[in-house]
């Protein structure tokens, strides 16, 4: 039991099990020396369908300034029932109505996950910072919370330590408060499986980078795999480390009974591009930015280096991953800026915004194809500039099934506008994805919903609705392996494939 | 009366569908008889013909009759209703293949006129086997080869066009290997046969890296 699919048949709801398999969950989990208990885990639900009203009477919970104070949740807090069942008439899709119900819980959870990792830093309330737009520095920007991934991977596969703050020589000499070092590799410009760089429409590179919290840092440590020779010696089939026979990482639960909530592993992938200071003044309040110490470590990584530049980068994407309970394949929520690009339908209906960062709504002629990759080559220079006249010219690819797009841009609308006046009300959520089977025997990948999802900055070259070819997180991350020989699944993470 | 079973249905579909496999590679014959053409010149050459006009969307689709669909399917392939198209389905297969027995779409998208008539069937019965049964042995071809149609849809992913398939099963004539059609890239990775031989589809597997050097899990896990 414990699948969305079978609790959809037989029991109508997710809410009421809950608590029994938390329980399971806890029996099972053999790393809560490096998954401590959270005392405030986040459980409102996007409805009032725990109180089980009957069909026409469920109620959304409000979204409003209460929420932006409610906390990070643990795992999802989801129904089969809900809004979708208001609507008695004879037209009604069964099937449809809980998978709507359970999106629009997951839906909910991304945005109160987004809101509680883009608070600031210092405790304050989203918004509400010192910056242009109300910004400051976020909670997954402070190292006491999140460590990028080059602070974990270290060369020659050192050991890394949490607290350290790593800052390359090079980039010493630039270093001030408040500033985050962003060490360059080629997954920090070229997009998954080296599809290509985006390029903007200044005609610079966008950035991308890795993060992972605690549970997941010490996970990594305390099972050897930050280097290659550690991933090597990994033996699975030891009971005491590995109980599932596998690489497990934390698991994300609510508390349940006398077992208290815990947060589980994240992983954080999130994209940038670079803003001017001075020509680009009037866009700092519509971006969350970062004045941030670009390092270029020199070959084999980075064609130029080691130096190191200062840059102002704004925030153009927002990708999590959570593991959780009933979702041993993650959770993977996806926001994004709403300036990044139009919808394929905003472009043919002319409804287009003034600009974008990667979409030039003026160019009539001579554009550069519509999605295609830039021209090599790719590897950036210390300017980030790329060569050439080029610039990206992306569009938005309709990727989930319509009713999704509805719920997903009314609870946009709801969470923007309770975010109004502030940098976050520049983003938006394009959808969440889980595994709406995550028991199953013959589909590992849990059957993803919805099948397909895709950010345009990050997964820009992989937009569509072909199985294999287009963005899926869960089928992508599922092929994910370790350093092991013959390798072994990484639990949904490339990360491990960066040891040194 | 029938000796129709569902295990009977489930074996026929099979193997129906290990026959169909086989065509799906082979060469229609129109195409193997005809020489391949010379390449134009330039000088000769035509303008490209107009592309095909993209056919109307389907039309919102009933609940109620598309739960019928599956429910009849259920007893055409003898696979549980619930594993056909479970109750959260992100892919929402039945869907296609719904549409592709409901509609004929050549020379364009127009009602297939048995479609009703199989509903009805379904309709007038309790049981879904009893159902596919009248609908595998009824007098009227149209309708028996419409049933047989659904059935490669759920195993191959594949559209027949069952006036093709009953050319292609009348006896002392020339064999036309019907001509297929792939009905969505998302039913490439969804045809039974693949489940029901503990396998899948060339190029596509939500199994993990490895899976090759491991059992397969019981085929009770794929299709019960």
């Amino acid at each position: 039991m414990g699948n969305f699919r079978l609790l959809a048949v037989g029991i109508g709801g997710v809410l009421g099990m809950v608590g029994l398999l938390n329980a399971m969950a806890f029996a099972q989990a053999p790393d809560d020396d490096i998954n401590p208990p959270v005392a405030n885990c986040n459980q409102i639900p996007d409805t009032n369908a725990g109180d089980k009203p009957p069909p026409g009477k469920f109620v959304a919970t409000p979204i409003n300034a209460e929420l932006l104070t409610s906390g990070q949740p643990c795992q999802q807090k989801v129904s089969t029932s809900g809004l979708a069942d208001n609507d008695t008439s004879d037209k009604k899709d069964e099937g449809n109505a809980k998978m709507a119900n359970l999106q629009r819980g997951f839906d909910f959870y991304s945005w109160l996950t987004f809101i509680a990792m883009n608070s600031p830093a210092d405790g304050k309330v989203i918004g509400k910072g010192p910056l242009p737009g109300g910004d400051a520095p976020t909670k997954w920007e402070a190292l006491q919370n999140y460590r990028p991934l080059a602070n974990v991977m270290l060369a020659n596969g050192d050991k890394p330590e949490w607290g350290t703050r790593i800052v390359p020589d090079e980039c010493k000499k630039l270093d001030g408060p408040g500033k985050i070092v962003f060490q360059l590799g080629e997954e920090a410009f070229n997009q998954p499986f080296k599809s290509g760089p985006l390029i903007d429409q200044d005609g610079q590179f966008a950035l991308f980078d890795i993060l992972m919290n605690r549970p997941m840092f010490d996970y990594i440590v305390k099972h050897d795999l930050y280097s290659k020779a550690g991933q090597e010696k990994v033996d699975e089939t030891d009971n005491a480390k590995f109980p599932l026979g596998r690489l497990e990482f934390p698991i994300g639960s609510n508390p349940s009974g006398t077992a208290p909530g815990r947060m589980g592993a994240i992983m954080l992938k999130v994209s940038y591009r670079i803003l001017d200071p001075q020509k680009d003044k009037a866009l700092l309040s519509q971006f969350h930015t970062s004045d941030a110490l670009i390092y270029f470590p020199g070959p084999p990584a980075t064609k130029t280096g080691p130096v190191c530049v200062e840059k102002k980068l704004g925030l153009i994407g927002f990708h999590v991953g959570h593991k959780t309970n009933f979702a041993p394949q993650w959770v993977w929520t996806s926001f994004e800026h709403v300036s990044n690009v139009p919808d394929a339908e905003d472009v043919a209906s002319g409804h287009l915004l003034p600009r974008y960062n990667f979409f030039n709504a003026a160019c009539k002629k001579d554009c550069p194809a519509v999605n295609d990759v830039p021209p090599q080559p790719w590897d950036p220079g210390e300017t980030l500039k790329f060569h050439g006249n080029y610039r990206s010219q992306v569009i938005r690819k309709k990727m989930v099934p319509g009713f999704i797009l509805k719920e997903v841009a009314d609870l946009n609308k709801s969470f923007r506008g309770t975010l109004k006046g502030t940098v976050w009300e520049n983003y938006m959520l394009l959808a969440t994805q889980w595994p709406s089977d995550h028991a199953s025997k013959t589909d590992p990948l849990g059957a993803p919903a919805p099948t397909y999802l895709a950010n345009s900055t990050l997964e820009t070259y992989s937009q569509g609705r072909i199985p294999l070819a287009s963005s899926s997180c869960m089928a992508c991350h599922g092929n994910a392996t370790t350093h092991h020989v013959p390798a072994t699944a990484s639990d949904f993470t490339f990360i491990l494939e960066k040891a040194q | 009366m029938t000796d129709l079973t569902r295990r009977n249905i489930l074996t026929g579909a099979a193997v129906t569908a290990a026959g169909a496999v086989a065509s799906t590679n082979l060469v229609t014959p129109a195409a193997a008889a005809t020489p391949a053409p010379a390449a134009p010149s330039t000088a000769n050459a035509k303008p490209p013909a107009p592309a095909a006009a993209t056919p109307a969307p389907f039309p919102e689709l009933d609940p109620k009759e598309l739960q019928l669909f599956v429910t009849l399917s259920s007893g055409l392939t003898g696979i549980s209703p619930a594993k056909l198209a479970p109750t959260v389905d992100p892919i929402q297969i039945k869907r296609d293949y719904f549409n592709a027995a409901k509609f004929i779409e050549k020379p364009s998208r127009t009602p297939n006129p048995n479609f009703p008539k199989l509903m009805d069937i379904m309709r007038a019965e309790t049981d879904p086997v009893v159902a596919a049964a009248k609908v595998m042995n009824n007098p009227d071809p149209a309708i028996m080869y419409l049933g047989r149609s659904i059935i490669l849809a759920w195993y191959l992913g594949v559209w027949y066009d069952p006036d093709l398939l009953k050319r292609y099963t009348a006896p002392n004539q020339p064999r036309p290997v019907p001509v297929d059609r792939v009905i969505s890239p998302a039913a490439y990775t969804q045809g039974w046969t693949w489940r029901v031989a503990q396998a899948h589809p060339m190029g596509y597997s939500e199994l993990r890296y490895g899976y090759w050097a491991q059992d397969a899990q019981p085929l009770s896990d794929y299709i019960a």
